[in-house]
């Protein structure tokens, strides 16, 4: 029980650093789009 | 040293926070000033909306709770986390669903009519500014510890940074600069928590689950059940769909998403809280136990981490202070512009999004000068959670759910809760610790019933008949 209530709290803290993880990279993504190639001219 | 290392931190803070800003671009349409081009995807909702909340109240208040009340707090709170997945489950989705909306006050509008929109713009701007004032005074006090400004300059820095970057980016600045701050919160305070759970707490899961038990129980012993009500009540209602909020809801690239943002960021507030009231228990074993609740944070950071930790902290928490404050400002400034102005001139979408600028600069300004007068950041807050819930909640709730709402029934609701809650904030019945959300919210649900019924009978028995009737007998 002692152990499962501590478990619990260092997941929830797993938990917020996924989700700063998961915003950051949408964020980068945001700012700085990655611009496709354009496909070469057809001859 | 000490001084050179936090400005150190607060100037890489400050050219990261530009470079973000800048890369968000400048909005060119009122379509993307007001509503990001409701394009925003869910990351970023989600994002905005937890460093819209994730204010100073929700991270050293929290703390502070979980150090004098152990878990009390955490089944509080849990009533946010509540309140955030109603509205993404029964509002958010209708609000996004609504043509041509890009306010609140358009959604009353279109319900309910103009006189309905203009009140509720009125109401959203006083309370953007209100909000927008407490955030300043909340920035400006963390920047008085960090650098010890005078308090006018200090006001000026937060309302004058934060003015800039919205007036310009707009909606889209706002979420962008908001997710940033988010990931600089979200990763720095879980890692003073492990840092001070693996380094200074000693005893392990037993000594922790003794803290947490010790903790609570005292906080059982020393909150009475009209505060638990009260608090439930605030955390449960106070903070809905605030326009910030709403203007996320509207933003977003479809009405799944933002039904979906609304459900994890509540989801997210429970896990939040959960870590924030465990550092407080943490901060049992290090902090004196007579520190002020406001401060055990601080005062954790400052004893166990390297100073440089605690600069970078201050300028944490300055940040998510300008992440609540750009949300109202350009909140506030839409509202008035869509709401307002707009009722009462054709104005084009060109003339909108400068007068959006305006608006921006002269709320902020505004707010700045009143920020000097807050007495209290927490009730500062509350003032403005009592009036906002009973003012627009009911009128708005009802109206996106029912058929034809009537006007009559939008209008007593909207004027009936601003004057009762307004009405309990006197002295003599602040004595009697009622939660005046309650009682507000109360008499807002009633005008509206008597409003629906009144026109309706009206509608069925117009007196016109009533008269014709007359003459003929």
């Amino acid at each position: 029980m002692k152990a499962i209530l501590l478990a619990l709290v260092v997941l929830a803290v797993l938990i917020i650093i996924a989700c700063g993880i998961w915003v950051g990279v949408a964020l980068i993504s945001a700012i700085m789009p990655v611009r496709k190639p354009k496909p070469p001219p057809k001859t | 040293m000490n001084v050179v290392l936090s400005w150190a931190a607060v100037s890489v803070y400050v050219l990261v926070l530009a470079f973000v800003a800048i890369r968000a671009r400048a909005a060119r349409e009122y379509e993307d000033f007001s509503v990001a081009k409701r394009a925003l995807p869910l990351a970023l909702i989600f994002g905005s909306l937890a460093a819209d909340y994730v204010g100073p109240g929700f991270s050293l208040g929290f703390v502070g709770r979980g150090f004098n009340s152990g878990f009390l707090f955490l089944f509080v709170g849990l009533a946010y986390a509540v309140q955030n997945i109603l509205v993404g489950l029964l509002v958010a989705p209708k609000l996004r669903e609504l043509k041509d909306c890009y306010t609140l006050g358009d959604a009353m509008g279109q319900k309910y009519g103009r006189k309905c929109q203009i009140l509720a713009g009125l109401i959203s701007v006083g309370l953007c500014t209100l909000f927008s004032a407490v955030m300043i005074s909340a920035g400006s006090v963390v920047l008085n510890d960090i650098f010890g400004l005078p308090r006018w300059l200090s006001v000026s820095v937060v309302a004058v940074v934060t003015a800039s970057y919205t007036t310009f980016g707009g909606l889209r600045a706002s979420v962008i600069t908001d997710a940033f701050h988010f990931v600089l919160f979200a990763l720095l305070l879980p890692a003073i928590f492990l840092y001070a759970l693996l380094f200074h707490f000693e005893g392990g899961a037993a000594s922790f689950f003794q803290q947490a038990s010790t903790a609570t129980t005292d906080g059982f012993k020393s909150a009475s059940a009209i505060q638990i009500v009260s608090f439930v009540a605030a955390f449960l209602l106070g903070e809905t769909l605030i326009p910030p909020y709403a203007n996320l809801a509207l933003a977003s690239k479809t009405a799944r998403i933002s039904r979906n943002g609304f459900i994890l960021a509540g989801l997210f507030s429970s896990v939040w809280f959960t870590v924030m009231v465990s550092l407080g228990i943490v901060a049992r074993t290090v902090v004196a136990k007579d520190t002020h609740e406001d401060y055990v944070l601080l005062s954790l950071v400052n004893s166990i981490m390297p100073h440089v930790g605690y600069a970078l902290l201050l300028v944490a928490l300055v940040s998510i202070v300008l992440s609540s404050l750009d949300s109202l400002l350009n909140a506030g400034a839409v509202v008035f512009t869509q709401d307002i102005l707009r009722r009462f001139a054709k104005l084009p979408d060109t003339v909108a999004l400068k007068s959006g600028r305006y608006s921006t600069i002269i709320i902020a300004g505004i707010a700045a000068a009143a920020a000097v007068f807050v007495p209290s950041v927490i009730k500062g807050l509350l003032f403005c959670y009592t009036i906002w819930a009973p003012a627009i909640l009911p009128a708005l709730i009802i109206g996106l759910w029912i058929k034809q709402p009537r006007p009559l029934a939008g209008l007593l609701s909207m004027i009936t809760g601003t004057l009762v809650a307004l009405l309990f904030e006197l002295p003599f019945l602040l004595k009697t610790q009622v939660p005046a959300i309650l009682p507000a919210l109360a008499c807002s649900l009633t005008a509206y019933l008597l409003g629906h019924w009144a026109e309706g009978f009206y509608k069925r028995r117009p007196f016109s008949v009533v008269l014709r009737r007359m003459k003929r007998k």
